[in-house]
């Protein structure tokens, strides 16, 4: 048959089919979804950051009015985490962060929930907090764990001690030996940058109920099956007496890929009877937001006469927060992002998630990634300035190109960067990096280079055939907005299918109906879900053509699938409607279903090099070029963005409306961390920006439209040579912004944010003005 | 204490706590749940309602103060077989994403496009200013508005 991966057979740019819902307000997200007829619950937070709790008596609340049930620590005292299992839902005798919760109450109205939390006696001896990554580290630093060694290690072979929570390394090559060379450069850097809050737009929120033993729970997630997974385990039962299932979700932007509310909503269900909604007020999302997490990083070059890199050291200190959560996975990041990029010589990367008492951080688009970039594309300019070469050159010559080595050793194929950086540059030719502009604002022009990656791992899929030639899609896949189950994956079934997208249902997740997956983020969706469903679309076509091959008496070789219809290849209107060939189907063979199933491809690393990594070597790489132009107020420290372009590596384009939308909402997310939005942290552990008037989120008068260009046909096992992205578009938005800042003023960046107070300091090259310490 | 008013067109009338927000009460008591809660502070615009023809936040607006008032929220606008132009311009243009924004988004530019059919893109973002989006950046929700006024046609993307 015709090959299903023949672009001709894919009908692209297809629309969203939720947009006329989601335009009149019919679209029910789980905060929508809570009638009359449930309880609603209330978290009772800690409001201090470190802790021992002496009392916490809930029986006055037990007792008043509206309430049907509270639950604290005893009722699950199990503990989960990735990577470690560190982290209980409730407190128990320990408070480790300003926000964590210690009972969850449910009473007939919202109101009646919070008053009876206002009537739970809790007392506290207070400990003193350590709120920053120095303090963590200090030498006679109290510890956020004492008992971490007792933990449950759920993935071996990291070095942990201490408030050190995990440690990733890459060894590669001697770097020691490149260092002392006489005829290197050596160009070193440090770099800081703050948290940032997803504020997707729905809250985390849930909806529980306990039904013939099983807990049914409705939730705005973007990972199913992890919720079903650590439900199940800090509740103590069968991960099967766990149902999970995802209506549409107002946005997760990487907050929603770990279980969160879900387990106390389940607990109160079961203890009342009765349906219960729990859902995070904006307060409590912005004081308890798994935020993109604050770092440090520390950078160190040796570059030789001919300008190649010939070793680099870096370390990477990462805030997990009071548990280590996502940032435990995260640390592995670093080895292909931080390391990413270019060809080295040699490398020595250490990478450490830190406990503090503060708030716990998690997964943020381009997790890691986004700052690294920034600190790498940042050096990177300065090590041209140390060596005295044109930026775009060295980028030009030093970018990982087909048959080169990465970090961990992983060989990588086809010539990608350096192409794409040609089409930027050629596009738009550098006439200058620096300059006064004639209104008195300084110029700056920069052009930065990102590497990403696709996160695989399993997803699978089942298709069913239905009577009138329509399909049904079965997934655990979830639409958080992207657009994924409304374009991309009924767009790839249909093309294997040979029918239109309107005619292929999609289901969303639902843990009952739907094979393991590991989530939707990571920009893994299209391509492992799709995936998966490609697979599954092959056992169906294969059934399919049997039977039709067996009517048309002919061999399935000989046959094509195309418009809804079977066709001998080559002979359009000689074969059948698919409608005719499912009612043979039925009389002889049965009902016609697929499964297909994905993972990890399984790319390899070089022995010994990467120790503590959870991905040694990328499967899927994905590519950036971005390039902006800056114009800097001396004075104020304002900075405008007047041009912002992006050459992106996509695989293969199969909707370019919606991958426009992804670069746009992507880079104007990016611009946020980078300029305005700023979380920080108070010496009571507290976070500082409690709502929209203190947190700054780009307005509409904030942005501009980012001109892109999509770089295809680089190598992806995909389907239909796919890539994701909806995730790389904010990879490299600080780091170009600070470079063209660092070009525009003649100063090194090195924090991010770069709110206008600290652009002017940087300027004035003193404290004129004292920006607090983000912590 | 009793509030009468006009919801979609329909007489309604509310008892019940007159310091409870008009989102409130559209979203528990009649199951209108368009207008969303994101910030509860009026910054984020995603509970936008029309108000005698006004757009207003209503988290912001107490019950007590809407005896008489003709309120008009999302679910009042558009119809199945037929959307608003706002709405149209929406679809044709591809610009929803998680969509919580939308339903704000879509009662603030009905009425700034009814006070201003000729605007220019710096007069939509200005008019955006008390509407927030996460996830879409808004420059294909300005294109689609100008569209409306002929300015700019949905822009033809290259098929392969």
């Amino acid at each position: 048959m015709k090959n299903a991966h023949d672009p001709s057979l894919a009908v692209m740019d297809l629309p969203r089919r939720d947009a006329r819902d989601k335009l009149r307000g019919r679209t029910r997200y789980t905060v929508d979804q809570a009638g009359p007829e449930v309880l609603h619950a209330v978290l009772l937070r800690a409001t201090v950051a470190s802790a021992r709790i002496t009392r916490l008596d809930v029986t006055p609340a037990l007792t008043m009015e509206g309430v049907h049930a509270i639950a604290t620590h005893g009722d699950a005292p199990g503990l989960h985490g990735i990577g470690i299992a560190d982290h209980p839902i409730f407190a128990s005798d320990i408070v480790r962060y300003h926000g964590e919760p210690l009972a969850v109450i449910a009473a007939e109205t919202l109101a009646q929930a919070r008053r009876a939390a206002d009537a739970v006696i809790v007392e506290y001896e207070a400990m003193p907090p350590v709120l920053t990554l120095q303090a963590a580290l200090a030498p006679d630093a109290r510890l956020v764990h004492p008992g971490w060694e007792g933990y449950e290690v759920l993935h071996p072979g990291a070095t942990r001690g201490g408030n050190i929570a995990w440690e990733a390394r890459v060894d590669r090559g001697d770097t020691d030996a490149a260092f002392a060379r006489d005829d290197v450069t050596i160009v070193e850097g440090t770099y800081d940058v703050g948290r940032q809050n997803h504020l997707s737009f729905e809250p985390r929120a849930v909806i529980a109920s306990y039904e013939d033993g099983r807990f049914h729970i409705q939730t705005s997630t973007q990972a199913p099956w992890t919720v079903k997974h650590v439900v199940a385990r800090v509740l103590e039962v069968p991960e099967s007496a766990v149902r999970v299932i995802v209506p549409a979700v107002g946005g997760g932007f990487g907050l929603k890929f770990d279980c969160s509310l879900e387990p106390y909503a389940a607990i109160l269900a079961r203890k009342s009877g009765r349906t219960v909604s729990l859902v995070n007020s904006r307060r409590e999302e912005m004081m308890t937001c798994l935020c993109r997490e604050n770092a440090e990083i520390h950078i160190r070059s040796a570059i030789d006469a001919e300008g190649e890199i010939v070793a680099r050291e870096a370390s990477v200190l990462m805030d997990c927060g009071a548990y280590g959560g996502e940032q435990v996975f995260l640390t592995t990041m670093t080895a292909h992002t931080l390391a990413g990029n270019y060809r080295l010589g040699a490398a020595k990367i250490v990478t450490r998630a830190v406990y503090t008492n503060t708030p716990p951080n998690g997964a943020f688009r381009a997790c890691n990634g986004v700052y690294n970039t920034f600190a790498l594309e940042r050096h990177t300019d300065e090590i041209c300035k140390a060596i005295g070469m044109d930026p775009i050159t060295f980028r030009r010559r030093n970018v990982i190109g087909d048959g080169d080595i990465g970090a961990t050793g992983q060989t990588f194929q086809g010539d990608v960067l350096a192409p794409m950086l040609d089409r930027m540059i050629d596009k738009y030719p550098v006439e200058r990096r620096s300059g006064r502009l004639p209104d008195g604002r300084l110029y700056g022009r920069a052009t930065t280079v990102g590497t990403w990656f696709i996160f695989v791992g399993p997803s699978a899929a089942t298709v069913n055939l239905n009577a009138d030639g329509s399909a049904t899609l079965v997934t655990a896949g979830v639409e958080i907005g992207s657009g994924t189950m409304m374009q991309s994956l009924p767009q790839i079934v249909a093309a294997n299918l040979g029918i239109h997208p309107d005619a292929v249902i999609v289901k969303t997740a639902d843990t009952d109906a739907a094979g393991r997956d590991l989530g939707v983020g990571g920009g893994r969706t299209t391509v492992s879900i799709g995936a998966a469903s490609e697979a599954a679309c092959a056992e169906v076509r294969e059934k399919l053509l049997t039977v039709a091959a067996r009517l048309l008496q002919t061999n399935t070789a000989a046959l094509v699938l195309t418009n809804g219809r079977v066709e001998i290849d080559g002979k359009p209107g000689s074969g059948m409607t698919l409608k005719s060939v499912i009612a043979e189907a039925e009389l002889t063979t049965g009902p016609i279903a697929g499964s297909g199933a994905f993972t990890a491809p399984g790319t390899t690393a070089m022995p010994g090099c990467a120790t503590g990594h959870f991905i040694d070597a990328i499967d899927i790489p994905v590519f950036a070029v971005h390039d902006c132009e800056v114009a800097v107020d001396e004075i104020s420290g304002r900075c405008e963005i007047l041009s912002y372009r992006v050459v992106q590596d996509v695989g293969r384009a199969l909707n370019r409306r919606a991958i426009h939308r992804q670069i746009q909402g992507g880079v104007v997310q990016g611009i946020g961390y980078a300029l305005t939005e700023e979380v920080t942290i108070g010496p009571d552990g507290a976070v500082g920006q409690t709502g929209l008037e203190s947190y700054r989120v780009p307005l509409a008068g904030d942005v501009l439209p980012i001109d892109f260009e999509l770089y295809e046909g680089a190598p992806s096992l995909g389907p239909l040579g796919t890539k994701g992205a909806g995730e790389v578009p904010i990879l490299n938005v600080a780091a170009s912004l600070a470079c063209a800042i660092a070009n525009a003023t003649g100063k090194q960046v090195t924090s991010l944010p770069m709110t206008p107070e600290r652009i002017a300091t940087l300027i004035a090259g003193e404290a004129r003005y004292s920006v607090p310490p983000l912590t | 204490m009793t509030v009468s008013f006009t919801l979609n067109g329909r007489a309604r009338s509310f008892s019940g706590d007159p310091r409870a927000s008009l989102l409130e009460v559209l979203r528990d008591t009649y199951r209108l749940t368009g207008a969303k809660e994101v910030c509860g502070e009026g910054f984020c615009g995603a509970c936008m309602v029309r108000i005698d023809g006004h757009p207003a936040t209503a988290c912001l607006v107490p019950m007590g103060t809407l005896e008489g008032s003709d309120l008009r929220t999302i679910e009042g606008i558009g119809t199945e077989e037929e959307l608003n132009p706002v709405q149209q311009a929406f679809v044709d243009f591809d610009v929803v994403q998680c969509g919580m924004c939308f339903p704000g988004m879509v009662m603030t530019l009905t009425h700034f496009m009814k006070d201003n059919p000729q605007p220019t893109r710096e007069d939509v973002k200005s008019a955006l200013t008390g509407n927030i989006c996460r996830c879409t950046g808004y420059e294909r929700i300005i294109d689609a508005v100008m569209s409306l006024s002929g300015a700019a046609q949905p822009v033809t993307e290259a098929q392969p």
